[in-house]
């Protein structure tokens, strides 16, 4: 076990009557990068305060690298944060700032200005030292924040939807450098937000929340291709949701009839408990959506165009389909792309295995 | 649209009692100068020559700026963890504050009177002590400049609770958060970033206790020694039993501009231990 290791077991928290986390079971493992997302209100910042210590779970327990640390101060954990609105300290300067906690476990000076140019030079702001918190854009404030919660160089690092205040270029920038730095280091990072692109870009480990529950957990690309419930699969990237009803169940695949049309969709893709007769839900990405006849298994059907919209590189439509409305993602320098217009009819088609199920239950 | 060409000539009305207080103000204050220079006999420095010459005069303006300024500072200090517990108990604050201001709903004659009950030759403080047997007869505690340190003390820590609280209300949590999650425990993280932060707010209250102090009357005439005047009371006494104006005069100048010095090196006090960027 590598250090900066979280085990979360079965921990709860209510806040007077309302229930904000609801029996969270999670490994986190050291040195990865985990994101905590979900839409406002889901727990994933209750369930990082918990991690912290600034809030004891109801129930449940939570454990860094075998310890558990229930009852253990903030001050007294393995851990450092980067908060949300940053909290860096208005009257102590850049330097003074990195320098706090090294200043609180009364180290020698000389090992603190040390430490503290290799994380401003780590963040990018060695010159720094000397500025005052009000002099630095918001871009510097955040990387200040990050050398402040480093220079300490604890197993893990929690961060509370640090770059939400920031303007999109930027965001990206540091989203790039962030990662960077976790790659460098080898620390814990966890990572509380909203945004699904961010969580996409940065994580090894997404934590998908909902409710207070977990929903999903998984890599990036597991996440996205094989979502473990609707909610994770509306949340995560655009999907076309369908409803169908499940024909016949066998060995191999599932067959499911669609607005009258069937379709076999293989096991592996298949959430959830699938028995003939049974309703469910056909999820497909847009970027499944392809024109023309499939040479595979796949659902075809006549659609017309009701709205195109060029992206660049990508062209995203919106369909009128039997099956109600589907968005289409294609890239634009395929020829027939190139001719489709608004009003035109076109025959479609979505590969089988590239629905994921969801058996209703 | 009536409305919007009419508003600005009707808000000219409003400044109206402003305009009036402010000429009262500077008419006083025109009239006290010309008070201070202008005697029976025409332009004269007599008045300021005499302060600088007399020795108990000096002793009068010592004891003033001394005990303006040791009510200042135990004010601060006495008041400081008040605010911090009212800062630090928001379910309680409203109910604290109200038993932190109450004082102020009884009359300052009445509430010194008080203090004559407790601290007097036969007060409470004192019967007690001597039933105690830690003293055999009774301790001074008014009557001197104590008992007008007291006394001050008293009236002026509401206005320090408040200039500190306001101050401190301003603090974000989540720097006391940020403290404790970078190693630090509650006092390092006091000593580190609240008291830093809540200075501004200890140095409002300084500079409002130490003027109000430098001008007080009632409570050194009550709690004082008859012969250890304050600049104050020196001058309701010119003003009121020996109606010499032009000597009260040069006297409330000689006041306000210690008061102003006073105030200055406050002022330079809190730009040495303050940054600037966080004013």
């Amino acid at each position: 076990m590598s250090r900066g290791t979280i085990s979360i077991a079965g921990v709860g928290k209510e806040f007077g009557a309302a229930t904000v986390l609801d029996a969270v079971d999670l490994t986190i493992a050291g040195g990865s990068f985990v994101t905590l997302l979900g839409p406002s209100g889901c727990g994933k910042t209750t369930l990082l305060r918990l991690i912290a210590g600034f809030l004891e779970p109801s129930r449940g327990t939570i454990a860094i690298d075998g310890v558990p640390m229930q009852g253990v101060p903030p001050r007294l954990r393995p851990l450092g944060m980067v908060f949300q609105n940053l909290a860096l300290f208005p009257h102590l300067d850049v330097f003074e700032n990195v320098a706090y906690g090294m200043r609180i476990r009364g180290m020698a000076a000389a090992e603190i200005s040390g430490r503290v140019s290799r994380f401003l030079t780590l963040v990018g702001l060695a010159g720094f030292e000397r500025r005052r918190i009000g002099q630095l854009s918001g871009g510097q404030k955040q990387r200040v924040a990050l050398a402040r919660s480093l220079a300490l160089e604890p197993a893990i690092l929690l961060l509370d939807e640090p770059l939400s205040a920031l303007d999109l270029q930027l965001r990206r920038q540091l989203q790039v450098e962030l990662k960077s730095i976790q790659r460098q280091l080898a620390t814990t990072f966890v990572f509380v937000t909203h945004d699904q692109e961010e969580a996409t870009m940065l994580s090894d480990t997404i934590v998908v929340m909902n409710g207070g529950h977990v929903q999903q957990v998984g890599t990036p690309g597991e996440i996205y291709r094989r979502p473990a419930s609707p909610f994770v699969a509306r949340f995560v990237g655009d999907i076309n949701m369908l409803d169908g009803r499940i024909e016949a169940v066998d060995a191999g695949s599932v067959a499911v009839s669609v607005a009258g049309r069937r379709i076999a969709v293989p096991r592996a893709s298949v959430v959830g408990n699938a028995s003939t007769g049974g309703t469910c839900q056909l999820a497909c990405r847009p970027e499944s959506v392809r024109l023309g006849e499939a040479q595979a298994d796949a659902l075809s059907i006549e659609a017309r165009v009701s709205a195109l919209h060029r992206l660049g590189p990508t062209v995203k439509a919106v369909l009128d389909t039997p099956l109600g409305p589907l968005t289409a993602l294609m890239m634009a320098d395929q020829p027939r792309v190139a001719e489709l217009a608004e009003g035109k009819t076109e025959r479609l088609s979505v590969p089988s295995d590239t629905f994921t199920l969801f058996a209703s239950t | 649209m009536r409305g919007a060409t009419s508003t600005p000539r009707s808000l000219g009305w409003l400044l109206l009692p402003a305009l009036l207080v402010l000429a009262l103000f500077l008419g006083s204050v025109a009239l006290l100068f010309f008070h201070a220079f202008w005697g029976k006999d025409g332009f004269s420095l007599i008045y300021f020559r005499q302060i600088l010459d007399r020795a108990d005069y000096h002793e009068v303006f010592l004891r003033t700026v001394s005990i303006a300024a040791i009510v200042s500072v135990a004010a601060a200090i006495l008041a400081y963890p008040i605010a911090w517990l009212l800062w630090r108990l928001p379910r309680w604050r409203n109910l604290l504050l109200v038993i932190v201001l109450v004082p102020w709903l009884v009359s300052l004659v009445v509430r010194t009177y008080g203090w004559l009950v407790i601290l007097g030759p036969k007060g409470f403080l004192n019967e007690t002590l001597k039933w105690a047997g830690v003293i055999q007869s009774p301790v001074p505690l008014i009557f001197n400049d104590l008992g007008v340190v007291i006394g001050l003390t008293h009236v002026l820590m509401p206005f320090a609770v408040i200039s500190t609280l306001s101050v401190l209300l301003q603090i974000d949590h989540r720097l006391e958060e940020a403290s404790e999650s970078l190693g630090a425990g509650g006092f390092d993280t006091w000593r580190r970033v609240v008291l830093p932060l809540s200075l501004p707010g200890v140095f409002t209250g300084l500079s409002i206790t130490f003027l109000t102090s430098m001008g007080a009357i009632v409570t050194p005439i009550l709690l004082g020694g008859v012969r250890q005047k304050m600049a104050g009371t020196q001058i309701y006494q010119e003003v009121v039993y020996n109606f010499n104006m032009s000597k009260a005069s040069a006297w409330a100048i000689c006041l306000l501009l210690l008061s102003a010095l006073g105030l200055a090196l406050l002022r330079a006090a809190e730009a040495a231990l303050v940054p600037k960027a966080d004013r």
